[in-house]
């Protein structure tokens, strides 16, 4: 069940942010369940493959989504845990993430493009600081929760440091997903790009899975930063689940909003900008480590 | 056991007699005793006893005294492992017909490496220590340097040498600082004499340098890419885990000064950090693979210092997580850069260039060595479900459990952990540009064009790394068993066995993990191949057709000249 509600659900967010998105700019816009469409649509169209690529260009998407759909059933849907848990599941989710990145660059590179290979080198840079950010986030809760497994280190009790561990895990939320002010999903500028330049060679069923994984992850990353900022431990089953429903809706208007309030930054501001969102995670490390001291 | 191990030997010394004439032989031999140690080793980690031995003879007015346990089993499956895969490697690699004058010595250092490197896990006199230890680090300066007649090699040589040596010298005054304070050369727990706790500090100088510990590494970098690759690939899977086994047999055979954990912790954090920063940022593939394995061996010494001061921490159960990470990383990194030694060694072959920039598009002409390379590429990323994720896995949970715990030491593992953490992704970012620059895209030069796959004798090597790496993922309930022994060698108060295996939920999810990619893999093209797939220039906003004229014209203009 929790397989296919992550299935399922997937597509649904990148549509509720272009309604946003189009609402704040005084337009209509597309309907919030055109990427089903698009999915469906793609699944079903032939492909064009470089001359130059080799098998490693159809399994690389392929594993990238396998990679993204069991990090997100390590993830617990709050009043009915996760479908797997076990001690240190939190960092399995962690390389799992690593994986994917891995996939995708690889097959970005088996066209022999040269955006592409900017694209791919852009993403495993910027993933340097990013992994360092959720680690140390993941660290926090774990001291905070002194536990190590995810269904019980999310949702913790009340506390300050909840707001530096939003603010940091929102901002890498939009780095890792390649949204604004990291990376524009809109554009075709080629060279401005990180995540759309590696996938501009796939097509039909191959860019099919690659949409559905980004949707995948952009719903991990939402589930995640609600879970781990809100005390949902506290209220009861039903209260939880819809403050999670709504802590998830919230964050995909907050990104629709970044979007239409932000532009793209300058590639020299990106890691400055991933630094604040280590240091974010950082200062909630911190404050979790004094208090379990106090 | 003793049978074993001298049979062993026998052969290696046998093997190393008839390097230079019966290259045949020779093989037979150095397998032979390859596989004698690795079938020793297995029958003390499947729970033979602890072997010990002292003869009547003496060498050097010492009596002989041997002794094989946990620790010394687990880095000699090692030796036998790579001392095998790379012999077999040679013969194809290093050959007579395109070597005439060097393939001899190379077959006979070759048996006095692997022989050297054996008995110093073996001894336990501290002068047969020191002699076997320069046997085998004058056997490794010998096949560095076996392409004589290039510069450069010559000059890693020396450097390597040197550097060799200043450890050694670290070593002759630890030995004999231990001697004159025991009043004896032979080797044992010494835990119950506190006054020679100042000595680790002297050891961890000498075996650091041979480890390639951060900032003792300078001699690495130029040796393990200058030599012939299967000698890279013995260099970097095992000889300098012989540094790490001084260290980690003399973190437990000393009393410990104050803060030796700490020390190792932050001496590993530091290598594994900049050692794989520094190989991000190299354009020689062998180069790349030598920095990382200082950033490994840093990895591992995250693990023994957590593991330190697990044991300083009232015998705390997450330095055990840790130590378990460690040894088992051992293994692993012994796998997994050897088989990407010699898949680069492959490469150099088929290209005659160390140069990233000067191959691409290889696979197509070497499919087996691209496969296996970016197999190898991606466990040592750490990337799950492969067998180098597990190791990083398990000293993840040594350190989240030492912070989660509040332990008084704990606020030490979370820059640990963190830097573990980034060590991660930047050698995941240095493995998808070189898997990447090297075998995808489209060849850059005229010898990355004209390409050839390497031979039987070249692939069956890697095939078996491969293949015990990929054990070593799957397999977690069967490995787990064997990692105790070291771990109980060790510490004995971490015999394993009233303790239950923290890698449960992972072993199950690895071969699913597996499987489910394979699947996902095989119907996505399945799906591809039926909805029609066609093939076409990568856009390039005509680029390369224009570069292409330009070339035509350029070349049509030099014709008329």
């Amino acid at each position: 069940m929790r397989l296919s509600a992550w299935l399922l659900l997937a597509p649904l967010l990148p549509g509720i942010i272009n309604r946003v998105k189009a609402r704040v700019a005084g337009r209509r816009g597309p309907p919030v369940l055109q990427l089903y469409c698009d999915l469906a649509r793609l699944w079903r169209k032939g492909v064009v493959v470089s001359t130059l690529a080799s098998p490693g260009f159809v399994a690389g998407p392929a594993v990238a989504w396998v990679a993204v759909l069991a990090a997100a059933l390590l993830v617990p849907i709050l009043p009915l845990g996760a479908a797997l848990s076990f001690r240190g599941d939190v960092i399995l989710m962690v390389y799992l993430l690593a994986l994917a990145r891995f996939c995708t660059a690889w097959a970005a590179m088996e066209t022999g493009s040269a955006f592409e290979g900017m694209g791919a080198a852009r993403e495993v840079s910027y993933a340097v600081l990013a992994e360092a950010a959720l680690i140390t986030a993941a660290l926090a809760l774990s001291v905070r929760s002194g536990t190590i497994s995810m269904g019980s280190m999310l949702a913790p009790p009340a506390w300050t440091g909840a707001a530096l561990l939003a603010a940091g895990l929102f901002t890498l939320l939009l780095a890792e997903n390649c949204r604004v002010p990291f990376d524009d999903p809109t554009t075709h500028l080629e060279l401005t790009m990180v995540h759309e330049v590696m996938v501009l060679d796939h097509s039909g069923p191959l860019f099919a899975v690659v949409l559905h994984g980004a949707g995948m992850k952009l719903l991990l990353f939402s589930v995640l930063l609600v879970e781990a900022v809100l005390p949902l431990g506290e209220l009861s089953q039903a209260a939880a689940a819809g403050a999670l429903v709504g802590g998830v809706l919230a964050v995909a208007a907050a990104v629709g909003m970044v979007e239409s309030l932000l532009a793209r930054y300058a590639f020299k501001r990106v890691p400055l900008l991933l630094t604040t969102a280590f240091l974010f995670c950082l200062f909630a490390l911190l404050l979790a480590w004094k208090g379990g001291l106090a | 056991m003793g049978g074993l191990l001298s049979i062993a030997i026998l052969f290696l010394v046998a093997a190393a007699m008839s390097g230079c004439r019966l290259p045949r032989v020779w093989l037979a031999l150095t397998l032979a005793g390859a596989s004698v140690f690795l079938a020793a080793a297995f029958v003390a980690l499947g729970g033979g006893p602890d072997w010990e031995w002292r003869s009547g003879f003496t060498l050097g007015g010492e009596l002989l005294h041997l002794r094989f346990d946990g620790v010394s089993a687990w880095f000699l499956a090692l030796v036998g492992v790579v001392g095998g895969a790379g012999a077999v490697y040679s013969r194809e690699y290093w050959a007579d017909v395109q070597r005439p004058d060097s393939a001899g010595r190379g077959r006979m250092w070759w048996s006095l490496l692997v022989l050297g490197m054996g008995l110093v896990l073996l001894c336990s006199n501290g002068l047969h220590f020191l002699i076997a230890w320069e046997a085998f680090a004058l056997s490794a300066y010998f096949l560095i340097t076996l392409e004589r007649e290039r510069r450069e090699t010559l000059a890693a040589g020396w450097l390597y040498l040197a550097a060799s040596h200043t450890g050694t010298l670290g070593l002759v005054g630890f030995f004999s600082l231990l001697a004159a304070r025991t009043g004896g050369w032979d080797l044992g727990p010494m835990g119950d004499q506190p006054g020679l706790a100042p000595l680790f500090w002297v050891a961890l100088f000498g075996f650091g340098v041979k480890a390639g510990i951060f900032p003792l590494h300078v001699w690495l970098p130029s040796a393990h890419s200058s030599a012939p690759s299967h000698v890279s690939a013995i260099l970097s899977g095992v000889a300098i885990k012989m540094g790490l086994y001084g260290i980690v047999r003399f973190s437990f055979w000393l009393p410990l000064p104050r803060g030796a954990g700490w020390v190792v912790l932050a001496v590993g954090a530091v290598s594994a950090v900049l050692g794989a920063a520094f190989a991000l940022a190299q354009t020689d593939l062998k180069r790349l693979l030598a920095y990382c394995s200082v950033e490994n061996m840093g990895l591992i010494l995250i693990g023994v210092g957590a593991g330190l001061l697990g044991i300083a921490d009232r015998d705390a159960a997450w330095g055990c997580m840790a130590m378990a990470g460690a040894f088992l990383h051992v293994w692993n990194h012994g796998l997994f850069k050897p088989l990407l030694f010699l898949g680069a060694g492959s490469v150099v072959h088929a290209t005659g260039t160390r140069e990233m920039s000067r191959m691409g598009g290889l696979w197509r002409a070497m499919p087996w060595t691209a496969g296996l390379f970016t197999f190898g590429a991606a466990a040592i990323s750490g990337l799950p479900p492969l067998n180098g994720f597990v190791s990083e896995w398990l000293m993840y949970l040594g350190l989240f459990d030492a912070a989660a715990g509040h332990t008084p030491g704990g606020a030490v593992m979370l820059p640990a952990a963190i830097a573990l953490g980034v060590t991660g992704a930047l050698c995941l970012a240095a493995f998808v540009k070189a898997s990447a620059v090297v075998f995808l895209g489209a060849p850059r030069t005229k010898a990355a064009a004209q390409a050839h796959e390497c031979g039987p004798w070249m692939r069956a090597p890697m095939l078996a790394l491969a293949g015990l790496c990929v054990f070593l993922a799957l397999g977690l309930v069967v490995v787990w068993p064997l990692l105790t022994r070291p771990l109980a060698a060790w510490y004995p108060a971490w015999n394993g066995s009233d303790t239950p295996s923290p890698v449960d939920g992972l072993a199950g999810l690895q071969v699913l993990l597996a499987v489910a990619g394979a699947m996902a893999a095989f119907g996505l093209w399945v799906r591809v191949r039926s909805n029609g797939m066609r093939r076409a220039l990568t856009w390039d906003c005509g680029i390369s057709c224009a570069a292409l004229g330009m070339a035509a014209a350029r070349a049509a203009a030099a014709r008329h000249h």
